[in-house]
Formats: structure tokens, sequence, C-alpha cells
């Protein structure tokens, strides 16, 4: 019976330490280090459970330490990783917004650029050649606007001196 | 006196097995495992992209993480496409390697510790520093990244 209890405290911290040993490895590489902390759990699990099988059979404890410590250490790293992942998710949200954003101060860059801009298009099909110059100068066009309309505005709104 | 001294012997022996049976099981259980890794790697091709097990970095937060590209890189480093694996991810050759080494690792300690079973203490620590030494050298790119990545979140 002795012997039983011996060999099942000790299987378990070998199954402990090699869980927590995978773990560990899985825990430091992002891809995978998610989800490592469910077989850190399971290693905490086996070698606290092979712990207390150990203390009362006073059997040696020596595996059982070292794959408790390991898989601690492993399920803290992928707890960091869930914790760093779950940060860049939430910046992620914002991405879009800020990337809107980004576009439409290009667009508008854009827009104001051509604005004052000279356009020619030129169409070359079987020897025929169009070509069409067009400007823009919107604001030109917009001061000319504004100076008509001032001058008819002064018109309109200066009052008759009565005389 | 000579059959109590047999039997002390035999007694020795037995104990000696139990006590040195962990380490027999742990190293067949990690070459197994670094074996069937080997495997996967064989079976599963970069040009068919038929990978069981996907980035759950990325599927989560849409961005690519820093072990993404492994599973191809280990696939193309045991074609021999060694370049084509720096290509898919740069640290592929470094972990590649440590795994390898583990392999080699765990036959050799495990010949050594049943060749000479009463040095199996000092081997178990040979093996351990040993390994542990390889492991940062292999991983450091990794755990560095780990630990900028931690502290970049917390300072936001």
């Amino acid at each position: 019976m002795e012997d039983v209890k011996n060999n099942s405290g000790q299987n378990l911290g070998i199954a402990a330490l090699i869980t927590a040993i995978i773990t560990f490895v899985l825990a430091v590489m992002p891809c995978v280090g998610l989800i490592a902390v469910i077989p850190g759990i399971i290693a905490i699990i086996l070698a606290s459970v092979g712990l207390s099988q150990a203390s009362r059979s006073n059997t040696p404890k020596g595996i059982l330490i070292a794959s408790l410590i390991i898989g601690v250490i492993a399920s803290l790293i992928s707890v960091s990783q869930v914790f760093v992942a779950s940060k860049i998710a939430k910046n992620a949200d914002k991405w879009p917004n800020e990337i809107q954003n980004i576009v439409r101060e290009v667009q508008d860059d854009v827009v104001k650029d051509l604005q004052d801009a000279n356009i020619s298009i030129k169409i070359e099909s079987n020897g025929e050649k169009v070509e069409i110059n067009t400007t823009t100068q919107n604001k030109e066009k917009e001061q000319k606007l504004e100076e008509l309309e001032g001058v008819e505005t002064q018109k309109n709104d200066t009052l008759q001196q009565k005389k | 006196m000579i059959l109590y001294s047999r039997k002390n012997k035999s007694d020795q022996r037995s104990h000696q097995k139990l006590t040195d049976r962990p380490y027999y099981i742990i190293n067949i259980v990690f070459a197994g495992v670094i074996v069937l890794m080997l495997i996967y790697s064989g079976i599963f091709s970069p040009e068919k992209n038929n990978y069981p097990v996907v980035c759950i970095h990325e599927r989560l937060t849409g961005v690519t993480c820093f072990s993404c590209g492994l599973s191809h890189s280990f696939s193309l480093i045991v074609r021999g496409r060694i370049e084509e694996a720096y290509e898919w991810n740069q640290y592929g050759m470094r972990v590649f390697l440590f795994f390898f080494a583990q392999l080699l690792f765990r036959l050799d300690f495990l010949r050594l510790s049943l060749k000479r079973p009463e040095n199996i203490k000092q081997l178990i620590i040979y093996d351990s520093i040993a390994s542990l030494i390889i492991f940062l050298i292999s991983f450091w790119p990794f755990i560095t990244n780990i630990f900028k990545d931690l502290f970049a979140s917390f300072a936001v």
C-alpha cells in the first residue's frame, strides 16, 4: 500500500514536470503562449496533489517542487501574454478610427492641392490626338467672385445719401 | 556475510532503479515529443499550407506575432530549404536547433544514465544547466520580446 502511494506521488511528479516544461516552452512563443495557461494550471494541480501525497507518505519532493515552480513561472508568462494580447486587441479597435482620420487628412490635402492645379489630359488613339487642358484655380475664381459680389453688395448695400 | 552483501547490493540496485525511473521516463517522453514535432513538420507542407495549429495571437488581435511562421520555417528546414526558412521566421533555425539539440541530449543522457546509474545526480545537474543555457540562447529574442511588449502595454 505504501509502495503504491509512493509510486502515485512520483508518477504525479513526472507528469507534472513534463507538463510544466512543455508549458514553459509553449508560453514563450506568442502564437501558442495564450493557451499555455491551461497546461500550466494542470501542471500546478498535479504538482500540488503530488506534494500533498508526498508529505503524507514522507517521500522525496524534489521533482514535485521543481514542477510546481516551473508550472507557476510558465503560467505567469502565459498570463502576461494574455495581458499583452488584450492590450493589443484594445488598441486594434482604435486603429480603424485612426486610419480613417489619416485617410481623411490625406484626402483633404489632395483636394487642397487640386484646387490650384493645372490638369492636362492627353489621349492618343490611332494617330488621333486629343488634349484637354483645364485649370481649376478655384482660389482665383473665388477671389473674382468675392470681388464681384463685393462690388455688387457695395452697390446694393450703400445707402444713397439724401441730398 | 557474502550473502548479506549480495542482498544489500541487489537492494541498492532496486532502490537506484526506483529513484532513477523518473529521469528515464522524462527523457523518453521528451525525445518522443520532439520526434513527433519533427514528424509534424515533415507531414505538413508549406506549399499546401495545411497546418492544423494556427496563430491564436493573430486570430485574436489581427496582428502577426514574433513566432508567426515557425511551423513553415520548421517544415522548410526539415526539407533542407534553409534560406526560405529564414524568410518565414528569422529565429526558426535557432529554435529548430534547440529542439534538435534537445533530442540528442535526451538520447545521450538516457544512454549515460543507463550506463552509469551511480552518477545520475551529476548527470541531472549537468543536463539541467546545459538545457537551460541552450534554451536561453535559442529563445532569448522571444523572452526579450515578451518583456518589451509587457512594459509597452503597461506604459500605454
